[in-house]
């Protein structure tokens, strides 16, 4: 046992100074080259090898004897033998760190070795800590550094200095100017208080309004608490904001720019779109479905925007002034540009699709200056974009042959892309709660839930729209079809729970107001019921003349854009 | 002039010659494939073809999904070892694998250190996206830790693995010094959230010491940081992980409040004290006196005066965190890109930079350079008071915590800062007769 105990002793006591032999040796490898490498860098960091004093002196001399050839072999040889040394030097640095780090690794096991051969006994004190006394002297340590660092604070916040703060007045103006401030962007309550654009806040289709009127007769003037003439004619929709509703028309010379007092009918102002840079006078072609004036407005709660068939994009102010204005161009479109704005913070989204080299722009709200244009290898599109915010981000989504895609608002780069939709696209995508619905005709209805990939949920082909665009909510789906059918599907299944067919069809699109869904069919009867697991009507009203545009609402009102007059729609006994 | 440089390159060459001499089982391929750097052919009429570049393939998602099943892999495993079968070896081995694949073959990244920074982003800034996998690095060893204690700081992190390699000849650091360095992670954390949020920096990465040994890759200030703590680390134990690790600092906190934890007896303490200074961390809390220090009445005293004055402790962090928001807001690109063209605007400096000259050339308006510097800075002056906030309350909760008397019998690992490495195993009698007993 003893020998064996012996031998053990005498093997452990071989193998530690090996061990330790190993460990010098690697020790002294690893400092030597330190000092070395450390001594090449910092010699490197002084040195330039392509502004070397001597090659600056023959360079100049190069400039009066411009045909010396032995002053040009010279200067290349100083600086080829420049370049050499620097590259050496780095070489150098780069194969002396790895022979660093390998004799370290070595150094380390070695002394690691040396600790196993000779393990220590633990050594007991003679008595223990007193962990009270140490509480005391650590909280007056504390206390010390505490003191410490709130002076050194001081003493940063003293001598650090912006040269901002000099101009901190003119920064707030231009912050102000240019939107940056946080309140600038109207926040989620102030748009679901006003409608923006298409469709309403974000450009679902969702309105949170409360006593919105059921009842109204135009022929009869029941509960029609105004109306009036809309000077030119336009497919757009009214939008607004606070106490002002703006809509747009146009012909084939004039783009024109109204803005109404709600409260009164007086038209507060009307404005030619004059002076587009870049626009010409060639008249687009467009069918009369569409017009010269299809797309809807858009607002930020200070100015207004419109985009025409001819391509011009223009800005005015809530007073009417003309804050700047573009031409993208006349698209190239059958039918004629129909694409509506839409605003994230201070973006003005562009859709601007068309038969080859189709884009995606974001403009600066305040300036129309171009933020980013994403390009589109898609057909025509006369649907609409969505600005949603999809529960970590907001995006763009926009249904279009042949993908239903996805774009980040800030950067236009895109998100996801579904491809394998087919023919004209017309209606826009519906969205809610994690999930987004895109229908064409004579293709698909999708239901994509925006998981991470999105994926298609469920889809149908028996009741698709063609032009108006669906509205969900977290259990409906309401579509609403050009030869007169209104269905209701369950928005997570695709069940269908019930389908009505009207006599005439619907190029508006279905809004849902709390528990109500209000759908106009061309002939201008607005068509309400419940937003049930069954069909429950609520009422059929007549305009009185046709209406093909999506109503903008209001507590108490809605206001309706028929072909000619612009009404306003409220409670007379109130 | 040339012969300055041919000088210069005789004393390179000599210095390498008697340096290759005096290691001759290195010297003979070095001294070969040295001449081949020095010598290279001349290339100005080469015929040199540019390469057109290409865009490497991102790493399919699968791989992402294995790390995480390794990163569940490893925790369970370092779990079982620290707290079931008490194996110091198995721990340092799996710390070894641990080392070997999330910082050589996963170069340290991502980690679940750094994305605390992620976490910060996402959840300030909607449009940031932040992935799966970074939340499962984040959020899994938080989970780990809150039933069996920091086993990912024992095993799993390839940052504290690399700093347990070199732990050779620790020095027991006084208890009040690591007291106060362990308030660094605070303001580091404090930090990296504010810089993260606001989409200024992501300073945990940007100042990792040891991802540049892993990548072999990294500025040499940064390396060189790195060799400080690893050669410091060889006396100090782990000193990034106590005194710097923000992540550390979480799992500190959760730790705390860990359903299970390592003991350093398998059983009853029977008081020997041979485990005192087995812990090269200082995480191991020693029996409390029977006599108290002072009175109750003092001590009692003292603690309502310093519970009085937590609310002013983080009011005065607050106040002096908002006055820091300058200095903390200039990290910010946007806000240092203002300040130069600003200072260049106003003549104070003649030359330019690349990113004032790359700003000039962009047409932006100089007016809203200074806008988004300006909101940028707002923005800062609250983030900026929340951390002072944050500071003067861990500050005034740590003098508390100093303040209150807890009672002890026996050895225990400190719940907070014991990092699960097993090392106090192997100094108890009682564990080594049971584990005998086992073999047995």
């Amino acid at each position: 046992m003893n020998q064996k105990s012996e031998e053990t002793r005498d093997r452990k006591k071989f193998g530690y100074q090996i061990a330790r032999s190993v460990a010098v040796v690697s020790g002294i490898f690893m400092l030597i080259f330190s000092i070395l490498v450390l001594a090449n860098y910092f010699q490197t960091k002084t040195t330039d090898p392509l502004n070397s004093p001597a090659l600056e002196t023959l360079m100049g001399q190069m400039e009066e004897r411009p045909d010396d050839q032995a002053l040009k072999e010279q200067i290349r040889a100083l600086d080829l033998l420049a370049r050499k040394a620097y590259f050496t030097t780095q070489w150098q640095i780069r194969t002396g760190g790895y022979l660093i780090f390998g004799s370290f690794i070595v150094f380390i096991v070695s002394l690691r070795i040396m600790g196993h051969m000779k393990s220590k006994l633990p050594v007991v004190g003679e008595k223990p800590v007193n962990v009270w006394e140490s509480a005391g002297l650590t909280r007056k340590r504390m206390a010390i550094t505490g003191f410490s660092m709130a002076i050194i604070s001081i003493l940063i916040v003293i001598l650090s200095h912006s040269e901002l703060e000099e101009i901190q007045f003119r920064i707030d103006e231009v912050m102000d100017e240019a939107g940056l401030t946080d309140s600038a962007y109207p926040n989620d309550e102030i748009l679901r208080q006003n409608w923006p654009g298409f469709r309403g806040p974000y450009g679902t289709g969702i309105a949170s309004f409360d006593n919105v009127p059921t009842e109204w007769d135009g022929p009869s003037g029941q509960n029609v608490l105004w109306k009036t003439e809309i000077p030119l004619h336009g497919m757009n929709s009214p939008i607004r904001w606070d106490n002002r509703l703006f809509v747009s028309g146009a012909d084939e010379t004039r783009r024109q720019v109204y803005c109404y007092d709600t409260d009164t009918s007086e038209m507060l102002w009307q404005r030619d779109v004059l002076d587009v840079p870049g626009s010409t006078d060639e008249i687009p072609e467009v069918s009369y479905d569409t017009g010269y004036a299809a797309p809807t407005m858009t607002t930020d709660g200070e100015r207004v925007f419109a985009i025409f068939a001819n391509g011009d994009l223009v800005c005015f102010d809530f007073e009417g002034n003309q804050i700047w204005a573009i031409s993208l161009g006349i698209p190239q479109n059958i039918y004629g540009y129909s694409s509506s704005l839409i605003i994230y913070q201070n973006r003005l989204i562009v859709l601007f699709d068309q038969e080859t080299g189709g884009y995606l722009y974001a403009f600066n709200t305040q300036s129309g200056r171009m933020e980013w244009q994403t390009s589109r290898e898609n057909m025509m599109t006369w649907a609409s974009p969505i600005c949603v915010n999809t529960g970590n981000r907001f995006e763009i989504i926009i249904n279009a042959n042949p993908a239903v895609a996805s774009y980040d608002p800030s950067t236009g780069r895109v998100l996801w892309s579904i491809e394998g939709m087919t023919v004209d696209a017309a209606p826009s995508v519906a969205y809610a709660d994690g999930w987004a619905y895109a229908v064409n005709e004579y293709a698909f209805l999708w239901a994509i839930k925006l998981e991470d990939p999105p994926q298609i949920g469920w889809e149908n082909i028996d009741y698709l729209s063609e032009i108006s665009s669906p509205v969900a909510n977290e259990k409906f789906l309401f579509v609403a079809t050009s030869y007169g059918d209104l269905i209701c599907f369950d928005a997570k299944t695709g069940d269908r729970y019930w389908v009505e067919s009207f006599d005439h069809g619907f190029y508006s699109s279905p809004i849902l107001v709390q528990d109500k869904v209000y759908v106009m069919d061309y002939e201008g009867v607005m068509q309400i019921c419940y937003a049930d697991v069954e069909y429950r009507p609520i009422s059929h009203l007549e305009l009185g003349e046709a209406s093909f545009c999506i109503p903008a609402f209001d507590d108490n009102r809605i206001f309706i854009r028929g072909d000619t007059h612009l009404y306003c729609i409220g409670h007379e006994d109130e | 002039m040339i012969s300055d440089l041919i000088r210069h390159d005789q004393i390179t060459r000599k210095w390498t010659v008697v340096l290759l001499l005096s290691i001759l089982v290195c010297s003979i391929p070095t001294q070969i494939h040295s001449q081949i750097q020095r010598f290279p052919k001349p290339e100005f009429e080469s015929g040199h073809v540019v390469p057109t570049p290409t865009t490497p393939h991102p790493r399919q998602d699968i791989y992402e999904y294995i790390d995480v099943a390794v990163l569940i892999i490893a925790l369970s495993t370092a779990s079982y070892l620290a707290l079931k079968k008490r194996s110091r070896n198995g721990i340092f081995m799996l710390s070894l694998f641990s080392l070997l694949y999330f910082g050589s073959w996963r170069k340290g990244c991502v980690c679940a250190i750094g994305s605390i920074q992620n976490i910060s982003l996402a959840l300030f800034d909607r449009t940031y996206v932040i992935p799966i996998t970074v939340i499962a690095f984040f959020t899994i060893p938080l989970l780990f830790t809150l039933f069996f204690g920091r086993t990912f700081c024992a095993a799993v992190c390839p940052l504290g693995a690399i700093q347990d390699v070199v732990i050779l000849k620790p020095v027991k650091v006084a208890a009040w010094l690591q007291k106060v360095l362990g308030f660094i992670p605070h303001i580091y954390l404090g930090l990296a959230v504010l810089l993260a949020a606001y989409g200024a920096d992501f300073i945990i990465c940007r100042y990792d010491p040891f991802v540049g040994l892993f990548r072999f890759d990294a500025s040499f200030l940064m390396l060189l940081f790195g060799a400080v703590l690893l050669i410091g680390g060889i006396f100090v134990a782990r000193p990034y992980c106590r005194f710097l690790c923000p992540y550390g600092l979480i799992l500190n906190w959760i730790s705390r409040l860990s359903k299970h934890h390592v003991t350093i007896t398998p059983t009853d303490c029977i008081q020997c004290r041979l485990c005192e200074d087995s812990c090269p961390f200082g995480a191991i809390l020693p029996p409390t006196p029977e006599k108290a220090p002072e009175a109750r009445s003092v001590e009692h005293k003292r603690l309502a005066i310093l519970l009085a004055l937590l609310p002013v402790l983080i009011i005065g962090g607050a106040c002096l965190g908002s006055l820091l928001h300058t200095p903390l807001s200039q990290i910010h690109n946007t806000v240092q890109l203002a300040e130069r063209v600003r200072l260049e605007e106003l003549g104070k400096i003649q030359d330019t930079v690349i990113e004032s000259e790359t700003f000039q050339q962009s047409g932006k308006p100089v007016e809203q350079l200074y806008g988004e510097a300006a909101l940028i800075k707002n923005r800062f002056i609250k983030g900026s008071t929340y951390l002072g906030g944050f500071i003067g309350l861990v500050f005034g909760t740590t003098l508390i915590g100093l303040s209150i008397r807890r009672k002890r019998r026996d050895y225990t690992p400190d719940r907070g800062t014991c990092l699960s490495c097993g090392r106090c195993f192997a100094y108890c009698p009682v564990g080594k007769k049971e584990s005998k007993e086992d073999e047995k």
